[in-house]
């Protein structure tokens, strides 16, 4: 391997791992809060990229300036927690949170499941592509290899500002007190004053728009299809058990490793591209059961 | 002020409390003896609505089984559970206001409250700024006591309060809640004990709790400050 594809390596695992732990934040906040695995999440990051692809295309052809793809994917990211995410956790996950893992586990894949068909039946199964995003910032030369400013810069930009964002609000705002609060002792939470249920609500909401981000983001780096819901919830759950469930920063570390752990195998043995970002899991996993940062028994976030 | 009446409370499937009735009234200080299991627990939290019940909770002419467990506290009551259960992540002192944060009392009355919660017991002012999960075991049960007195305006519940203290700090403790006694003539308290010779210069009256039934100890002497002590079984 040249210098040269080193760095390509390196560049492609960290916009991958930028992507890739937003996804796995929201996944990973959702669990610390709620106490259940997401498995809807995936969908959430596809509608994400479908939204922002879909209507960023409709919007530039209607002549509208290429930089609103930027505002357009926060908005798309707000509206789908809200107005996914909110309806996911009143109506349903609310009426669970004392029932069997099994049965929420279940529950959430089946709500997978049908936003799966939800997405087919409205966009179809052409691929989306709508990269304006992507090209409106350029190329830079790093070292001799060109790399796109996006993804080398951008997204690393984003995620890092979401994760100093997210800790600045738990640690700070009185609604992320209540969040850390309602984490770590949902009774004692409870016992002065603090409405669980609400706060839940909120956690789900924030976590579901993360999820949606992380497709927004992602949109202009790939073409959205069918499948790509599956494909990064299934990455991010690696991501989080990896990292330890509930873990924050942790998650970012985890995501970098199986980022960079994936690129590498994309040009040193392609075949096994799938295949290890579960090999860094797993050997975490036979090692740490809690995962590298999380503490057995430990609640925190 | 507080009146239980036919009090069943259920874990799962389990009974753990049984046809529970007593009042407390306004200045009164409670003990409630029993042994591990008898269900002392078990009644604190079904106050604070953590169990299922039938039958009724009365709390300031309200009723209050119907009312979510969260909506229970800003009614003026404070509860310590049993181990100090503090938000590890939080300052001592933002443990104190959160419950203060949380009810929406404006600034002028936080600090009141908060100053409230130091005079009563100071050495809390000296560890405000220390994550509240690295104080020792008893020091947490100082900062717990000190969260719950910041609701705990009208009655103030604490489980197991001495359990695990060193003498010194358990001495200090029963110091504080004289202390507050003192200070504030119309709080109740009632105050969970295995061993009830821990409890005895400082409660009016003695409940006491075996299996999950409840009684009146009639061999203490009834104190000053329990004009009421009207009790079913």
């Amino acid at each position: 391997m040249n210098f040269s594809l080193f760095l390509l390596a390196v560049f492609d695992g960290i916009a991958y791992a930028a992507l890739v732990f937003m996804v796995a934040l929201g996944l990973t906040l959702i669990f610390g809060v709620l106490r259940i695995l997401n498995v809807a999440h995936g969908s959430l990051y596809a509608i994400g990229a479908y939204v922002t692809a879909s209507v960023g295309a409709a919007i530039f052809a209607a002549g509208f300036a290429p930089f609103l793809a930027f505002p357009l994917m926060l908005i798309a990211a707000a509206l789908i927690g809200v107005v996914l995410g909110g309806p996911i956790e009143y109506l349903l996950l609310r009426r669970i949170y004392h029932r069997p893992e099994v049965l929420q586990l279940l529950v959430t894949f089946a709500v997978f499941m049908i936003l799966e068909d939800v997405q087919r039946q409205i966009w179809g199964t052409q691929p989306y592509f709508e990269a304006t995003a992507l090209q409106l910032l350029g190329n830079v030369q790093v070292l001799g290899v060109y790399y796109t400013v996006y993804q080398l810069i951008f997204l690393p930009l984003v995620a890092l500002t979401v994760l100093i964002g997210l800790r600045l609000f738990l640690r700070r705002a009185l609604a992320g007190k209540l969040i850390m609060a309602v984490t770590e002792d949902r009774e004692a939470a409870q016992a002065i004053g603090i409405n669980a249920d609400r706060v839940f609500f909120l956690t789900f909401v924030v976590g579901a728009a993360l999820a949606a981000l992380g497709g927004a983001l992602a949109s202009p780096t790939t073409s959205v299809l069918p499948g790509i819901g599956a494909d990064m919830i299934v990455l991010s759950f690696a991501v989080v058990a990896t990292a330890g469930l509930g873990q924050i920063e942790g998650a970012a570390v985890a995501a970098l490793l199986i980022g960079l752990g994936r690129s590498f195998a994309v040009y040193l043995m392609p075949e096994l591209q799938v295949l290890v970002p579960y090999l860094i899991m797993l050997s975490v996993l036979l090692i740490r059961p809690e995962g590298l940062f999380g503490r057995p028994g430990a609640r925190k976030i | 002020m507080l009146e239980l009446r036919q009090l069943d409370a259920a874990i799962g499937n389990v009974t753990i409390l049984r046809n529970v009735g007593f009042m407390l009234a306004e200045g009164d200080t409670v003990a409630l003896i029993g042994r591990n299991g008898a269900g002392k627990t078990t009644l604190l939290r079904s106050i604070m609505g953590f169990t299922d019940v039938t039958g009724s909770i009365r709390f300031a002419g309200q009723e209050m089984t119907s009312l979510a467990p969260a909506h229970r506290p800003g009614l003026g009551i404070g509860y310590a559970p049993e181990d100090r259960r503090l938000f590890s992540a939080f300052t001592v002192e933002e443990n104190l206001k959160l419950p203060v944060q949380v009810a929406g009392l404006g600034a002028a009355e936080q600090a009141q409250r908060l100053e409230r919660v130091y005079h009563i017991l100071p050495e809390l002012r000296e560890m405000a700024a220390r994550p509240a999960g690295n104080v020792s075991g008893g020091q947490g049960k100082m900062v717990a006591l000190g969260r719950a007195l910041m609701l705990g305006t009208r009655l103030i519940m604490l489980d197991e309060p001495f359990q695990g203290l060193a003498p010194a700090l358990a001495r200090r403790y029963a110091e504080a809640l004289r202390t507050l006694r003192d200070t504030d003539q119309n709080v109740a308290l009632f105050i969970t004990e295995s061993n009830p010779a821990l409890l005895r210069s400082l409660a009016d009256r003695t409940l006491v709790i075996e299996r999950g039934e409840v009684t009146e100890n009639l061999l203490e002497p009834e104190g000053q400050g329990s004009d009421r002590a009207d009790s079913t079984r």
